[in-house]
């Protein structure tokens, strides 16, 4: 069964995490280098993805016409997708397990930062 | 460039799952054509549709690394309901299919012209962080 597992955050996260020290940046991507490798090692991995900077996301909705209308305000409390990973899992309680592994993703000083990951299995 | 189209207009307990069996067929249909027209153009990376929002979980690491789950999320969350992946040539392009998208058709056939949020995707980490 696959799940994909979602990172968000608010733009305020965002620039929290652009100020952290090179080293504690280091040790984050590091940590999810390993896991990705991990996880293609147990046959599970489908992908994983990070997105660009939130201040580049727009919303669009198609007019009458079909032309889009593109507007890239959004409310401060919003919470932008940051990345994903999908998992082919044999069970729900293996996509929650690797969710957890990733929330214990080291941030500043090495502290995990225990972030929510949202776990959502795909319809078909 | 790779482009994320994301549906995020499903609010739990609300939406497609109400909707008659000729609005869901002619919805499906519609999704279906606009994933083969990408296909022909050679823009269609993937897509995908997420089960419902009662499904969804939270999950936070404990202390031991056991994972700690949770159903309960605020009334306003928007849960994103499917998504798309481009590959386009510009970023006008992707804000083209994502406004096909939108307009989608809802009950009665009409256009839902629901929001699609458009992301660029990260090709990798940035050179600093390797």
């Amino acid at each position: 069964m696959k799940y994909i597992l979602l990172m968000s955050g608010t733009k305020a996260g965002v620039a929290r995490y652009h100020a952290w020290a090179p080293k504690d940046i280091e040790a984050n991507m590091g940590r999810l280098r390993a896991m990705a490798k991990k996880l293609t090692d147990s046959g599970e991995f489908l992908g994983t993805q990070g997105l660009a900077d939130p201040g580049e996301a727009k919303v669009v909705r198609g007019e009458k016409n079909g032309v889009p209308v593109t507007d890239g305000i959004f409310p401060e409390s919003k919470e932008f997708l940051l990345g994903y990973w999908i998992v082919d899992v044999a069970t729900p309680e293996r996509a929650l397990a690797i969710a957890a592994m990733i929330s214990t993703m080291p941030g500043p000083g090495g502290v995990p930062t225990n972030m929510p990951i949202e776990v959502r299995a795909f319809a078909f | 460039m790779k482009y994320i189209l994301m549906m995020n207009t499903m609010k739990a307990g609300h939406g497609v799952p109400q909707w008659n069996q000729k609005d869901l067929q002619a919805h499906i249909a519609f999704m279906i054509g606009l994933n083969k027209e990408l296909r022909q153009s050679g823009e269609f990376v993937s897509a995908e549709g997420l089960s419902f929002p009662d499904q969804a979980k939270l999950v936070r690491a404990g202390k031991d690394g056991a994972p700690i789950t949770d159903g309960v999320f605020p009334e306003s969350k928007e849960f994103l309901a499917g998504y798309w992946i481009v590959d386009v040539d510009s970023p006008e392009r992707a804000y083209t299919i994502a406004a096909k998208a939108s307009a989608a058709p809802g009950p009665g056939g009409v256009p839902l012209n629901m929001p699609i949020e458009v992301r660029p995707i990260m090709s990798g980490p940035p050179p600093e962080m390797l």
